[in-house]
Parts: C-alpha cells; structure tokens; sequence
C-alpha cells in the first residue's frame, strides 16, 4: 500500500464531519460508488446511517439485512454513492444473501469497497475480508466496534494490520461516530487513487492445490485479458460455481 | 465462435483439475483462509486478559437459559409483550376511532353533500372507501405502534437469539428451526411483519415452513374479534362472577390453538412436500448491547409501523369499495350482497356459520379488521331490522350488549360464536400477508399453498365441531 | 335442511378421509402402486437385470427371478430380448454380461450413483431415501442430463456411501478393503464404504450413527459380536451387520491422533482442538460449519448449555455459535488435556 504525503492542512480537514453532506436518498449523478460489505452484526448499516444521514434500520441480530439499501453523501465536491450490503460470513456459499453480496462486488464494480468488521473477533471476520481481498483490489477495512473490543482489552495495530493487508484501515465505533470523519476521507482518498492498495492475497493453499488453480487462472487470464480476478475466478469454477461458468461464456467479465 | 471454442477449453481444463483435485477443494481453500488470518491476527493483535465484558455476558446468559428461569422469563415477557399490546392500544384506538369515525366521517358526509356529490359517489368514496380505510388504521395502528417497538428493543439488547436457542429443540422436533419461535411472535403483532422477519431463518426449508405457518399466529387484528365474541357468547354461560374469566381463557385457548396447528402443519409440511429443500442450521448468539432507545423506536415504527399499515391500506380502501358496491347494486328485487348471502346459507350452516359470515371473511380478505363491523352491516341489512347508517356502511356498536342483540337477531348460537372464533384463526392470510408471501418467496405456488391451507384447515374443524355439537345438543 | 343429519354428514365425511387416505398412501396407495406398476416398463426391467448380473458373476435365470421384484413372464421376455441385442449371453444355465451389456450396466450405475450424490449434496433428502429416489431416476436420466448432473457435481469419483462412480467412458476405480467382520483385533482402520442394501441393515448402520471415513479400533471381534471404537464413542454390532461396512486397515503413518473424538462428546469446561469435519456432513451443512470458523486447527469449547439439551452453544474464533447434537456429532476433534478449570 503506498500513501502519497498530504499537506498538514489537508489532514486537519478530515477531522471533521463539517465538509460532509449527507444527501440521504438522493442517488442521482453520483461520482464514486461505493460498496459496505462485512459479516452479519457488524455496524454495517450502523456505518450506513452515520455516512448518509438515513436511518436503515439496524438490530441485534445476524441476518436481518436481506434487501440492499442505497444512499449517498458528498465530500469535497464529489458524490458518492453508497449501497449496503446483506451481511455473510463467506462468499463461497450460495445462499440468497451471499449472492447478492458477492454479485455487487463482482459485477456492480464499486468504486471502493468498505470492509467493516467486528475488532473483538478479527480472526473469523478476516476469512470474509480475504475473499473480498481477492475480487477487488480497492477497499478499506472499516475495524469498527473498537469501544467493544477495548472493553474487552483487545488491543489492535492498525498499522501493520494495514500493512498485512495491503489496504487502509481505520478504527471507527460507528455508533457513537467515532472515526467516520478519518472513514469518509480514507474512502475519498481511495476512490480518487491518491491511495494504491496492494491487496493481500491468500498464501497457505496447499502446493498441488495452487498449481492447478495456476493453470486455470492463467487460462482465464489469457482469454480474459481484462479481468483482474481471475485467480478467484479460477477458486469459483473449480468448485463448479455455475453462476461465474455462466457469466464467463456471456463474457460479463470484459 | 472462437470465443465460445476458447471457453469450452477452459471449462474442459477445470473438468480435468478438479478430478485430479478430489472434491476437497472447498475445505482445503477455507483452512487455507483460515490459516492465513490467524497467521495475520497474531501478529497484530494483542488480548491483555480473558475478561471483560464477556465476563457480564456470561452471568446473563446463563440465566436467561437456565433450566429454571429461561422458559418462565420468556413466557413473562411475551406476555407481557402481548398484554400491553392489548390494553395499551385500547384507549388511542378508542381515540382514533371516534375522530375518524364519529367526527370525520359525517363532516365528509356533509360535505360532499354540500358539493353536490349525488348519493352514490359519495356513498362510494366516503361510506366505502373512507371508512374501511378509517377502520383499519384505527384498529390497526395503535397495537402496532406499542408491539413492534417493544419487540425491536428485545432484539436490539440480544435478547431474541437466546430465545431461539432455548426453544430450538421443540422447533426441531416438527422440523422447523428455533428461530420460529420469533417469527411466530412476531406474528401476533401481524402477520405480514412475521412473514418479513423470516429473512432470519437462512435455511430454505425452514425457512418456508416458518412462512407458510405464521398465519396460525392469532394477529392483532383478529384478537378484537376473539374477544369480542368470547365476551358476548362464552361469559355468558358461566356465572357472572367468572365471565371474564371464562372469556379470558376462551381468548387465550384460541391463541394457543394456533400454536399447535403451526407444530402441526410444520411437521406434516417438513414431511410431505418440503422433504427435499435443503436444510442447514446456524444460529449465532451476538453479544448484548444496550439499545439505543429512541433510535430503535423510531425505526422500527418507521421500518415495520408504518410500512405495513401503509400495505393494510392500499388493500383496504378496494375493499372498502367492493363491499359498498355489493350492498348497493341489486340483481332483480335483491342486492348482490343479499344474493351471495343467500347462497351461501347452506354451505356455511354445514360449518355452524351462516352466509353472512362467509360473505363477510370473503370481501374482508384485505383486513382483518373490518370482519366484525362487515358482519354487522350484513346481518342487519338481511334481517332487516333498524341498526346502522344504510346498506354497505359498515359500524360498530359501542355497547356489548346491543352487538349481542343483532347477532342473536341474526341468528348466532354459542356454537355459531365457537365456529367464527375457530374460523377467525383458522382461514386464509389477509391480503397484505398473501402480498408480502409472494414478495417473499417469490413463487406463486407456495403463495397458493400458505392461502388455501389454513382455510381447509378452518372447513375441517369448524365441520367436525358443528356435526359433533349438534349431535350431543 | 329439513333432511339434515348430522351424523349422515360426519359419516360422509370419514368415508371420504378413508378413501383419500387409501388412495394417497405413499407405502401401498393405489395411487402410488399404479404409478409404479407404469414405471415398471421393460426398459427398467432390463435396467435392473443388467444391474444385478455386474454385481453377481454366476446367475442362473431361476436367480434373478428370485432376486427381483418383477414378474415371472416379464423377466424372461426381458431376458430373450437381451440376449438378441448381444446384452447377455448364456453359459450352460448361467447367464452372463457381454462387454456390451457390462458398458450398459455401468452407465446405469453411474446414473444411481450421481443421482445419489446429487441428492446428498444439493438436497435435503434424508440418507435413508437416497436409494430409493436413485433407484427411480437411474432409469429416467438421459446421457446428457447424466453430464450435467457430473459437471454440476464436479465429476466426483464417489457416491456418498464410498462407492466409486464409473467415468462416462466406463472407468471405475477399485477399492481394496475387507469387511469389518474380517479386521483383526487392535488392528486399526478406516471405514470406506457403507453399503445401503438390504434396508434392514442400511437402518441399523444409520441408527448406530456410524460415519463414513471414520478412523475405527477394533476392539472385540469374533462370531456373536464385533466391538470397535471410532471417534471416541463405542460401537457394537452383529457380525452380519459389520459385514456390510467396508474397511481398510490404515498404515502408521496415516493413523490419526487415536484420541479423536467428536465434538458431541466434549463436556463443559474442556477445550478441544478441531481435526476437520465428518465426511458425513455434506453440502450446504459442511460449507456453512466451514464459513462459521469449525476449521481445523480452531480451539472449541462450550459456551452455553441449553435448558432442554440440544442445540449447545460452542465457542469459536470468539463467537458463540450454536449447533445441533446431529451438527456437533459430525465435527472431530482432541481434548486438550491440562488445561480444564482454567478460566
Ligand atoms: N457499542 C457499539 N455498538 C455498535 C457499533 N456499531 C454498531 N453497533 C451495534 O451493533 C448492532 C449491529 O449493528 P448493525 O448496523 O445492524 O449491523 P449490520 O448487521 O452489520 O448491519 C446494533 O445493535 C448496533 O447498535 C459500535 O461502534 N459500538
Ligand atoms: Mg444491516
């Protein structure tokens, strides 16, 4: 991950929610699209409520978002959208939720994708990250619940944390907004590419393992030029995921 | 053609890799994740000490599933849920019902009038339209506006997936999933509401059975009804001092009733037809948290409140119409209303119904709610005696008991009050259920299955109990 | 109404309960013996032979009538049919497959295998009716759909009793292994195939809640009994019932840590380490204990028990997560000793 130096000033500006219009509803002309992905209960709609000003309805509950939802709001003149996604704990299932998750991230292309995550249980919330990791390469790990997790004496380095996963992190207790201001500028940074994630990519695959999803993945490669999954392509159609089969022959990838 | 030519190769490469590969590829890939995130983890993440606030989450779980205090306490707050329900929409649907029915109704009457509206379209319009439309907010609204808030906040504090973790064992037993439970209370709220809450279920069988079933929850709109009813006709054969008891215990027997037939029809559904769906279970128990109180109380009016009464209206107001249209348009020397009544005598007295009450759960399929006011206006429009405001208004009576004389006008027996109240459980989904069925499922034959079900159901029962009871009276 | 009576009414009524009930009888309705008395056509008939005659070399004619459900008359009709399609051919009384018919009955137990498996995999069919159900469709796929069902299952070279699935081309892999009754005492094994025939039997397995791919250590094994232990619970059987469990002694170098057991048998105040997942949890099951963290490697322990028993919360990767004893039952692990009571 490369972070370009900013100017003092341009990072005084981010503390502050003053610059950040939330404009609820209103979708049209947007100029960044923006996805919130994470496993069930996280804050996702938490966060959701606190960028756009809506009031999604948020519970206690695995597995109560089913419908995505959409919003919006504005930083430094430029609009971005924002679409809350059903919350998973994978997306190599095929449940209805993962679906539409996984669908948005592949096919929507969203500009950035937000990672939010629970920091009192990283471990299990990293399996979904590493899956997202390896679709899309511009994301941001929201490490949200951070209240909970120093209640519990977890403590978490971000920056290597970031520097492990090749994208920004930013600790956030969306209930109470904290670090939404550092999320909104760290999303805008990503979007406009003033920050390059290097996303990480998943290492302890077993050796004959990797060798064939090699071989298929450089097929996919060759063929799709485009593409810039085709390792995870390849992970889907070993496993005979005839949803990806199907959008490879109608060539929705190029 | 190249292309396709080049995609075939690939897919016959994967066909090759993955026979070579074995069918363990997802494990391998899921530990392969795995491994790299604690890998990940431990390198920056440091846990100072076991405890925290785990520690208080611990000392209240083990309470609220004890042996000894998890079914008590939650049996106390679902009643206690219910009851404040009850009593505390009594005094605003009391409210809203005199604004909107004595007071606003007749000002639309005389203004129309005033207009020069001829009779019939403001009959139309204000006697039909209006006034279904009135009825149901009145009777709906303020049950809603108390249940699904109270619910919200018992899901927001964590309290709703230990509920489903003590009662999963009974579920499982009728091949359903704990998680019913709550949307089988959600049902009695409504039960559009428990049809939507489902999503939680992310099982496909399971998920099904719990949509198809909710109907057997007793919702807020036809507990009036049960009430009603149980007042008039089964206080009245115990001696006074226990009338309310009596009535209390009818209500309540009905509600239960219910919940025996949804572990019915779940078990024979799991069974028969839905034997194949796939079947997983999962259930996470999250952390409690606080709730944030007015937060949750004004999403989830906005949410749950406010979406459903708004369906409940748009299905309400054609009805509206609909019933006015029938009680005004005649066929011959008789209106259709009167007609239909009349051909459906036969059929609803082999039920221990009459007509009047088919006709009625027929044009009320959009709510509930207007069943007892529609039954009302019916029966005084065929036996002609002197209640009411005019052929296809509908109204209610203040007093229990002058109800009590039309109904008994009409024809009611005790046995007549057990069937409607057998029937007011036991027939198909309102309209707005039947709606958000098919919105959920997205299958027309589901949607059908969940509608014609409970009204068999309610022929067969309210069939045997009439032949049974006419046989021992 | 005057002819009105309500006991002619409620008599009516259960006569029609009755018929309803002997008409759509799923054992012996006649709804359901008409339907298959219609798919009893010749075509499965001479299916069912060829399926019996790959699995027993020496067959006379009197063998398969015995054997089969079919008619006497229908049976030899069938018989003088293949033999004039070069199906089968005769040896003295014995009838036997020709390479042709040998190719014809792999491709239906190809059918009844990947039926199976699809059934096990993308589908809530209980176990016990998965024979059944592939018994019906083996005679109803056409090749084409056959290559679907492999590509959609990802071409796998086992049904989920063990059993290997023959390749489009005829291939089928042999597994070596001996019969339970067969495996010396302390010697230690792993079970590669249940066979689902005769139901009988299938049940008892089923009922005992023996899982394929199980490490086992047999115990006690002579004529009346056959004692093993595998993943921590006892099992006894009946020799004539271990005979229907395949299994393959294991070299040293592939035993498992012997004190595995299964996550069922874990008690409050244990903590145990996961070894995998049961191959007996397929499908949709297997993926979502996979997602939910029940990986090897993970550390378990209980979390909450329920006031009537099943499910248990268990707590993993920092989450409390509640399964079914029929979900727990299919998760391995080893009790870490030492370290109980300590938190
Ligand atoms: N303490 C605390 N609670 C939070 C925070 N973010 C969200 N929550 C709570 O966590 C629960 C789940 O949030 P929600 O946004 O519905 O999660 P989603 O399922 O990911 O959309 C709700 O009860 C929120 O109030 C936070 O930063 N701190
Ligand atoms: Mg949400």
């Amino acid at each position: 991950m490369k972070t370009t130096p900013k100017s003092a000033c341009e990072t005084c500006a981010h503390h502050s929610l003053e610059n950040v219009k939330k404009l609820g509803v209103d979708i049209t002309n947007v100029d960044f699209v923006i996805a919130l992905a994470g496993n069930p209960n996280t804050g996702k709609s938490t966060v959701f409520n606190a960028l756009t000003g809506l009031r999604q309805h948020t519970g206690n509950w695995p597995g109560k978002t089913v419908t995505r939802a959409e919003g919006a709001f504005e930083y430094q003149q430029k609009k971005f959208k924002l679409i809350d996604l059903p919350g998973t704990y994978s997306l190599m299932s095929r449940s209805e939720d993962e679906e539409v998750a996984r669908n948005f991230i592949l096919f929507g292309k969203p500009n950035v994708t937000i990672i939010v995550v629970d920091a009192s249980r990283l471990e299990r919330n990293l399996n979904l990250t590493l899956q997202i990791l390896e679709i899309t390469s511009n994301a941001v790990l929201c490490l949200n619940l951070m209240d909970e997790a120093q209640k519990n004496n977890i403590q978490i380095d971000t920056r290597s944390l970031s520097k492990e996963l090749g994208i920004p992190v930013v600790a956030t207790s969306a209930r109470s907004k904290e670090g939404i201001p550092e999320l909104i500028a760290t999303i805008s940074d990503v979007a406009l590419g003033k920050i390059i994630c290097k996303p990480h990519k998943i290492k302890n695959i077993p050796p004959q393992l990797e060798q064939a999803i090699k071989k298929l993945s450089t097929a996919i490669q060759n063929q799709y030029p485009t593409v810039s999954n085709s390792r995870w392509l390849a992970f889907r159609v070993l496993e005979g995921d005839t949803h990806i089969i199907e959008a490879l022959k109608t060539g929705d990838f190029s | 053609m190249k292309e396709l030519e080049e995609f075939d190769k690939i897919i016959a490469l994967s066909n090759e890799l993955r026979w070579q590969i074995g069918d363990d590829f997802h494990d391998d890939l899921t530990e392969a994740i795995y491994a790299d995130a604690a890998k990940i983890v431990k390198k920056t993440v440091v846990q100072n000490s076991q405890k925290g606030t785990l520690g208080i989450d611990a000392k209240i779980d083990n309470i609220v599933t004890s042996k000894i205090w998890g079914f008590p306490l939650m049996l106390f707050l679902l009643g206690f849920v219910l009851w404040l329900t009850i009593i505390g929409a009594n005094y605003p649907s009391a409210m809203l019902s005199s604004l909107l029915l004595d007071i606003v109704h007749p000002f639309l009457k005389e203004s129309t009038a005033a207009i020069g509206f001829p009779w019939w379209l403001s009959g139309f319009l204000v006697d039909g339209v209006y006034l279904a439309v009135a009825w149901v907010i009145a009777v709906m609204l303020p049950p809603m506006a108390i249940f699904f808030p109270l619910f919200t906040l018992l899901e927001d504090f964590g309290y709703l997936p230990r509920v489903a973790f003590n009662m999963d064992s009974l579920f499982k037993k009728s091949g359903a999933h704990g998680k019913q439970a709550l949307t089988m209370s959600m049902g009695f709220g409504c039960n559009a509401a428990g049809v939507v809450a489902t999503r939680i279920i992310d099982s496909p069988r399971e998920r099904l059975i719990a949509i198809i079933t909710n109907n057997f929850s007793l919702c807020n709109g036809r507990w009036p009804t049960q009430i009603l009813l149980a007042t008039i006709f089964i206080g009245a054969v115990v001696p006074e001092s226990y009338s309310s008891i009596a009535s209390l215990a009818a209500v309540v027997g009905i509600a239960v009733l219910g919940i025996f037939f949804m572990f019915f029809f779940s078990w024979a559904l799991s069974k028969t037809v839905l034997k194949g769906e796939v079947s997983t279970f999962n259930l996470e128990l999250p952390p409690y948290r606080t709730p944030v109180f007015w937060k949750t109380i004004y999403t989830s009016l906005i949410d749950r409140t406010l979406i459903v009464l708004w369906r409940a209206i748009v299905f309400a107001a054609p009805a509206g119409a609909v019933i006015w249209l029938i009680c005004n348009i005649t066929l011959g020397d008789e209106s259709i209303a009167a007609y239909l009544v009349h051909s459906m005598d036969g059929f609803g007295f082999i039920l221990g119904l009459n007509g009047v009450i088919l006709l009625a759960y027929i044009v009320a399929i959009p709510a509930n709610e207007i069943v007892i006011p529609t039954i009302l206006m019916l029966t005084v429009m065929v036996t002609g005696i002197s209640a009411g405001s005019g052929s296809g208004v509908m109204f209610e009576l203040d007093s229990v008991s002058a109800t009590a004389d039309i109904l008994k006008a009409g024809g009611w027996t005790l046995l007549t009050a057990i069937n409607v109240m057998l029937f007011s459980l036991l027939h198909n989904p309102c309209s707005t259920t039947i709606y958000t069925i098919y919105q959920e499922t997205k299958s027309l034959k589901w949607t059908v299955v969940a509608s014609i079900l409970p009204v068999i159901a309610g022929f067969i029962v309210t069939f045997l109990v009439a032949q049974i009871w006419r046989i021992i009276f | 109404m005057n002819s009105y009576n309500p006991i002619i009414y409620l008599s009516v009524f259960f006569v029609l309960v009755v018929l309803l009930v002997l008409v759509f009888n799923t054992r012996n309705g006649v709804y359901f013996t008409y339907l298959k008395t219609k798919n009893a056509t010749k075509k499965t008939a001479v299916e069912d032979i060829l399926k019996l005659l790959y699995h027993n070399d020496r067959f006379t004619e009197a063998d398969i009538i015995e054997q089969l459900e079919y008619s006497h008359g229908l049976i030899e009709s069938c018989l003088l049919k293949m033999l004039s399609k070069q199906l089968i051919a005769k040896e003295s009384h014995f009838v036997q497959l020709t390479d042709e018919g040998e190719e014809y009955a792999l491709r239906i137990i190809r059918a009844h295998r990947l039926w199976e498996k699809y059934l096990s995999e993308k589908t809530g069919f209980h176990k016990k009716e998965w024979h059944d159900r592939a018994e019906q469709k083996e005679h109803e796929l056409s090749d084409e759909e056959l290559d679907q069902l492999a590509k959609l299952l990802g071409n796998p070279k086992f049904d989920p009793h063990g059993d290997p699935i023959p390749t489009k081309s005829g291939k089928i892999v042999q597994k070596k292994g001996t019969d339970l009754s067969r495996l010396p005492v302390h010697s230690i094994g792993k079970i590669i195939h249940i066979e689902d025939e005769p139901a009988a039997i299938y049940k008892e397995i089923l009922a005992q809640k023996i899982h394929l791919h199980s490490q086992i250590k047999v115990i006690e094994s002579n004529e009346q009994i056959v004692v093993f232990e595998a993943e921590g619970v006892v099992f006894k059987l009946t020799p004539v019932v271990a005979k229907n469990i395949t299994v393959q002694e294991l070299d040293p170098e592939n035993i498992l840590d012997v004190n595995n057991s299964r996550l069922s048998n874990l008690k409050i105040n244990e903590t145990a380490t996961i070894i995998g997942i049961s191959k007996e949890s397929r499908g949709e099951n297997r993926r979502r204990l996979l997602d939910l963290g029940f990986v090897k490697g993970a550390e378990v322990r209980i979390n909450l028990v329920n006031p009537l028993n099943d499910p248990t919360a268990f707590l993993i990767k920092g989450t409390s997560i509640a399964l079914r004893k029929d979900q727990s039952e299919k998760i391995l692990i080893t009790k870490n000793i030492g370290n109980e009571n300590n938190t």
